[in-house]
């Protein structure tokens, strides 16, 4: 499979600083970007649970097609909403800042600034599918231990990755990656003034797709540590998504497998 | 319970030892959310093919003339099932039922809305036929949609002046309808043809006059020119008709912000002489609605448009029909009502939309029409809050203006309703 040449050679990367050479640090994090995210266009179910002060406080399923634009490297989604009931079969097209959410029921297609999107619990979807390398510059900061998802005590190397344009949603973010297998163990989401967005926790490693890829998330939001979301992947495999699927005219036609 | 924590200083030390543990979680924002996470059940919700709820709602009105009250009890049922079928084929029905009780009667209305019956099939994943009943929408405005050309007649049954409400409980068409998608664009077409002649009152006609009176045809087109912008042309005809030629424009202006600009212009005769049967007086009329929509940090978005209807009627003559013969002015009300067209040619709509406001999973929505040619004004205003499977609203209604000015008309001055809905 072809993304298995690529985490090797990442990896191989990354392990050369073992034997020589400290690694580069963008090498470190595209390995690690490679474990997040196929390199093939794929779906899979993401469940998210918020909890607020402890409590549940919302629940839902999404159905999700993604597929990596070949030349700015970022994802492009499709995403019907599952559940809940309310807003089941309810549709929404990521394709970078063309953002479109499309209710079956009225037919209204509407378009979305990315500001509504960043409100809703679609953000947190930033932690997830983004290649990381592609918008960061990265600097390895140090090489530490720190306590995992699992509160395992992992080596890991932190980068500080800082944004290479403007436009993206984080200004500045701090990763730990396992040194000993470049996973993205936990990273820390910033604004340009410094302000932590969120903390994520990529935990629960399982072999899906060929390569044992973290199947949670758990976000804490900076300001308000007692709003959490887990994020749990499910029924990932490669899925055919045609270009000619990533517009809003396609958008009523989505229903995933 | 003594027995399992032993000694009074055993006690302290176990309480001491909790105590100290719950400093941790609470000094531990992490520690304390990865505990959290770990509880959180492992069940994966399941896609269903069929969307079902039913909504009972209980409404009063006050009449403008002579401040009664009435009461109208509502329930219904809206059902929509999405299967697909033979790896390329999808069937979609889309249905619902309104039953209505005035007054405490005993008498029932029922309206039922067949809103789609079809069949898709996808050839290729690129290409798409369906036929059957479809609601075919287009349009990018909030509330007044010129290229929604399949709009006139289409609502059975209004249940809320929302027009999200409007645009959700309508008949759709009988047509046949073709779609190719490329990079970055896709070109559509249509036909739907005239099926029937009249329209029906009858509680369960599917209405075929309504939806598929005359033969109809539209092209529609879409090419994305950049992340920012990507305009969607049409071409709309059919019997009896010009042309009419239409534009859907978006464009992010800035992060927070969304503009839109929907546009059809064509040969059409004015809506006063179609109405009252008069000379027809043809000529190039435009109709457009243009806006923006801002969303602020605290999930507060406010959409501001601009509504012009080049085929209504404009301040004189708008005057003059309200002074004249009562016939001429209910005729007109009634074909712009039937359209789904302002009366006059000029309108402002302003929403606020506030999602979790205040608390999580209460959502305040008020929309306000103001008609700056009679100066008459409808006030729409709900509050929703919704759990799992249910949702409960309050919604107020105000309608003020003139005698005779297109919200001062309105029969009800006044309306309350409560809804309560069960996702099933």
């Amino acid at each position: 499979m072809k993304f298995q040449p690529l985490v090797a050679c990442a990896a191989l990367l990354a392990l050369a600083g073992g034997a020589g050479a400290a690694p580069s640090a963008q090498a470190i994090l595209s390995a690690s970007d490679a474990i997040r995210n196929p390199d093939k266009p794929f779906g899979l179910t993401v469940t998210l649970v918020e909890y607020r002060n402890g409590k549940q406080s919302d629940s839902n399923t999404l159905g999700v097609y993604s597929k990596a634009d070949s030349n700015s490297g970022q994802f492009r989604s499709l995403i019907r909403f599952v559940a809940p009931a309310r807003d089941a079969d309810k549709l929404m097209l990521k394709n970078g800042n063309d953002l479109w959410f499309y209710d079956p029921s009225s037919k209204a297609s509407i378009r979305l600034s990315p500001q509504q999107r960043l409100l809703g619990q679609a953000a947190n979807g930033d932690v997830v599918t983004v290649n990381l390398a592609k918008d960061y510059q990265a600097q390895l900061t140090a090489e530490e231990e720190t306590q995992d998802g699992e509160r395992e005590t992992r080596r890991c190397y932190k980068l500080a990755l800082a944004a290479v344009s403007p436009d993206v949603t984080y200004h500045h973010i701090e990763m730990w990656i396992d040194s000993a297998n470049n996973r993205p163990v936990k990273a820390r989401f910033y604004t340009e003034s410094d302000r932590l967005l969120k903390t994520a926790y990529y935990r629960h490693y399982q072999a899906q797709l060929g390569v044992q890829r973290p199947t949670e998330t758990v976000i804490i939001d900076g300001l308000d540590p007692n709003w959490v979301t887990v994020m749990r992947y499910t029924d990932y495999a490669w899925r055919d998504v045609p270009e000619t699927w990533l517009q809003r005219d396609y958008l009523p036609r989505f229903k995933p497998e | 319970m003594d027995a399992c924590l032993g000694s009074p200083s055993r006690r302290l030390l176990i309480l001491t030892l909790l105590a100290a543990a719950t400093a941790v979680l609470a000094d531990d924002p992490d520690a304390a959310a990865l505990l959290l996470a770990d509880k959180t059940a492992t069940e994966t919700a399941q896609g269903s093919n069929w969307r079902l709820f039913s909504e009972a709602a209980w409404s009063e009105s006050t009449s403008r003339a002579n401040a009664a009250r009435l009461q109208v009890e509502r329930l219904s049922l809206d059902v929509r099932y999405d299967k697909t079928f033979a790896a390329d084929w999808r069937a979609v029905f889309a249905d619902r039922l309104d039953a209505r009780w005035e007054d405490r009667s005993s008498h029932e209305t029922n309206v039922n809305t067949l809103k789609e019956a079809y069949l898709s099939w996808q050839a290729r994943p690129d290409r798409i036929a369906d036929l059957g009943r479809i609601n075919a929408r287009y349009g990018v405005a909030s509330a007044y949609n010129p290229t929604d050309f399949f709009r006139a007649g289409a609502v059975r049954s209004v249940v809320s002046v929302d027009p999200a409400s409007l645009r959700e409980n309508r008949l759709g068409s009988v047509m046949v309808r073709a779609q190719t998608l490329w990079n970055e664009g896709a070109l559509s077409a249509l036909y739907s043809p005239k099926l029937a002649d009249q329209p029906s009152d009858s509680a369960f006609s599917a209405d075929l006059g309504a939806s598929n009176g005359r033969d109809r045809w539209l092209v529609a087109g879409t090419q994305k020119l950049s992340d920012r912008f990507d305009p969607q042309w049409l071409l709309f005809g059919g019997a009896g008709q010009s042309p009419q030629l239409g534009l859907n424009l978006t464009a992010l202006v800035n992060e927070a912000t969304v503009a839109y600009v929907e546009w059809s212009v064509g040969r059409t005769p004015s809506l006063i002489s179609q109405a009252l049967l008069l000379p027809e007086d043809i000529a190039f009329r435009s109709r457009l609605a243009t806006g923006f929509t801002y969303t602020a940090a605290n999930k507060l978005s406010l959409t501001l448009e601009y509504q012009y209807n080049g085929a209504g009627l404009n301040q004189a003559d708008w005057d003059a029909l309200r002074r004249g013969p009562p016939i001429n002015y209910g005729r007109y009300r009634a074909l712009a009502a039937n359209l789904q067209d302002p009366p006059t040619r000029r309108k402002v709509f302003l929403r606020g939309y506030w999602q979790d406001a205040l608390v999580n999973h209460l959502d305040l929505t008020t929309d306000v029409f103001v008609n700056p040619v009679d100066s008459s004004r409808q006030f729409w205003t709900e509050t929703r809050y919704h759990w799992t499977h249910v949702d409960a609203a309050l919604q107020w209604q105000l309608n003020s203006g003139q005698p005779g000015s297109e919200y001062g008309a309105s029969p009800e001055r006044r309306l309350w309703q409560v809804l309560a809905t069960y996702f099933f």
